[in-house]
């Protein structure tokens, strides 16, 4: 379960300061598929930064279960991410030098698997987004689809409470973002893993189960289907 | 996997690490190669000097150092003869008898240091007798007695052999006293300002002129690593006289030796900052290039001990790389020459001056190949911290931002 009390984001740009986030309040439960809609600089990805502790508000409080982000520090923050949060970004951003297998084991290796394990959970995860048969190929050998499913195995490897994903069907052609779609739907349902996603992609949007419109930096509607 | 990531990401851009570490290694190549120089001429310097005019160590009358008085003669120096013959690590020593003189020919006139030697001993712990024009060490005369010139003197008296040459000078009774010579041979050492200085005659000729006594009794051991405990033992059995070794006999190749060696680790420092510089700049530039990975990593969880340790461990490895490379050019390089030597023809007469040859044979102690890669891979780790530091204070939400 995620808590977010009475949120605010202000940053200084130049002598202006912006208001990304204004008073937001959420809470947003386990085994939801969310989108968080809104105009470009509504402040999606700020909400987004914000519940995963890639950034930390101006005022208020993201509870995580029982953990408080806001308050934790630096390297408890990083250590609660690697064990509590999986990520997925818009420009999949996988290791260039590693291999599909190793992208996805990485994190498994921060969490100081064993081998067998990771090994294990790896081709798991690979098959799970359809990738099974390219788990030597490095990322500038696959499509930008391909990549993206293997940030989203990558996400899934090391047993994450909930999913952020960040626009991540933005670079995707039509079919790669419906697949896409189609796996992290199938994973939600299947395993109750939680996804909450940043976009303004339709199919996305027509996938939620919940919609969450942002506007200005202020929640404007918020509606389960 | 970070030591696996660290190592591939030097390969992501293939052409600048390869410039950095052709760099490095160059770097390496070119500092081993001016120390192996600089420490062969120095070694040469050292070497002529003592086999041709110093020897390992040198024994005086204390006064004689001082005043130069022919009266300061070596006291005891029987017992010293005895003790030398009995030590089984001397290899020669030879007696000498040195007066100031002023040594006149038809043609000059030049102030010189005669040096009465005998010849036969003087052979073991010099080597003028391989630098004759004839070669004859005072060997071959009728009547008058034999003298030596350099062949700078030789020229500046207009003589030649055979030619007669006057040397005056004042003997112990203090009285002026001429002895007329002849020349019988010319040579040359490998240094000229001892050339201009220094004739030799037979110590026989000179030696009414001291008391019978010598002023100066030359050593040579079998190994100069012995010098300084040899001079210690016969400082303890002769403490009355005055016992240098090369070192304190000519104290300006001590002070050249103590020279050089600051001179290279100012050479060793100005390599590692050169390095460090470069390491520091392919870093930094492989940092800002990789901001949004980095901001990634941190983002999904890698610690920044770990980031720290992937960026030390890029460095290090381009270190690693381009040290071996850069000393095993330098070892191939200065063994090859070592052993062909490097033909300095073309500066002969401005080398000779300061007493080295023309060709010079580098020379660099293994302790130095150990120094530069220890040295090496602490500046790639040191100068992979600032770079480090800088990707550490990047902020994952901003970089991520930026990026997309």
């Amino acid at each position: 379960m995620i808590y977010i009390q009475n949120i605010s984001k202000t940053y200084q740009s130049g002598i202006i300061q912006v208001k990304a986030l204004q008073n937001i309040n959420l809470t947003i439960k386990k085994g939801e598929f969310t989108a968080i809609v809104g105009p470009s600089g509504s402040g999606k990805t700020t909400l987004l930064n914000l519940i995963g502790g890639l950034d930390s508000p101006s005022h208020g409080i993201i509870k995580i279960d029982q953990t408080d982000i806001t308050s934790l520090p630096e390297n408890d923050l990083i250590d609660f991410r690697l064990h509590h949060i999986g990520f997925v970004f818009q420009s999949y951003n996988l290791i260039p030098v590693l291999t599909a297998k190793e992208n996805v084991e990485f994190l498994m290796l921060l969490q100081k698997k064993e081998e067998d394990q990771r090994n294990e959970r790896t081709i798991q995860l690979l098959k799970a987004v359809g990738l099974e048969n390219q788990i030597h190929k490095k990322p500038n050998e696959m499509s930008g689809g391909q990549q993206q499913r293997v940030a989203v195995a990558r996400a899934l490897a090391s047993k994450p409470d909930f999913i952020l994903a960040d626009e991540p069907t933005a670079n995707l052609d039509s079919s790669s973002a419906e697949n896409l779609l189609d796996i992290m739907f199938k994973l939600n349902q299947k395993e109750k893993m939680t996804f909450i996603f940043s976009t303004h992609d339709s199919r996305v949007i027509a996938k939620a189960q919940r919609i969450i419109t942002i506007d200005d930096g202020q929640i404007i509607n918020d509606y389960y289907r | 996997m970070i030591v696996k990531i660290a190592f591939k990401n030097i390969w992501r851009n293939s052409l600048r690490s390869c410039t950095v570490i052709m760099a490095i290694s160059l770097g390496i190549f070119g500092g081993l190669a001016v120390i192996s120089t600089a420490t062969g001429l120095s070694k040469m310097r050292q070497n002529n000097a003592i086999n041709s005019y110093i020897s390992h160590i040198q024994i005086h009358d204390s006064n004689f150092l001082a005043y130069g008085r022919l009266t300061d003669t070596i006291v005891k120096q029987k017992e010293i003869v005895r003790f030398l013959q009995k030590n089984p690590i001397v290899s020669g020593f030879s007696s000498r008898i040195k007066i100031e003189t002023f040594i006149q020919s038809a043609g000059g006139t030049s102030a010189v240091i005669l040096n009465g030697i005998e010849p036969i001993n003087e052979k073991k712990v010099t080597d003028i007798n391989t630098k004759l024009e004839e070669g004859n060490y005072l060997s071959d005369y009728k009547r008058k007695p034999p003298i030596i010139l350099s062949t700078i003197l030789a020229t500046k008296l207009n003589a030649k052999i055979n030619t007669s040459v006057q040397c005056s000078f004042v003997n112990p009774d203090g009285e002026a006293t001429t002895i007329v010579f002849k020349v019988v041979d010319i040579f040359a050492s490998n240094n000229s300002m001892y050339d201009k200085m220094n004739a030799f005659v037979l110590i026989d000729n000179l030696k009414n002129t001291a008391h019978k006594g010598v002023h100066e009794m030359a050593i040579n051991l079998k190994d100069e690593s012995y010098v300084e405990e040899f001079r210690t033992t016969l400082i303890s059995q002769f403490p009355t006289l005055e016992i240098d070794s090369w070192r304190g006999t000519a104290p300006e190749l001590g002070y050249a030796d103590k020279m050089m060696h600051l001179v290279l680790i100012i050479f060793l420092i100005i390599i590692m900052l050169a390095l460090a510089f470069g390491i520091i700049n392919t870093m930094l530039m492989a940092v800002l290039e990789r901001k949004k990975e980095l901001g990634m990593l941190l983002s999904i969880g890698m610690n920044k001990n770990k980031i720290l340790l992937m960026i030390v461990l890029e460095s290090t490895f381009l270190a690693l790389i381009s040290g071996p490379i850069g000393l095993s050019i330098s070892y191939l390089v200065v063994t090859f020459y070592e052993d062909t030597g490097i033909d300095l023809s073309f500066a002969s007469s401005g080398l000779k001056s300061v007493g080295i040859e023309s060709t010079i044979y580098p020379f660099l102690d293994s302790n130095y190949y150990f120094i530069i890669s220890v040295l090496v891979i602490l500046t790639a780790i040191l100068s992979s911290i600032y770079p480090a530091f800088k990707a550490l204070k990047l902020n994952p939400s901003e970089t991520l931002r930026t990026a997309n």
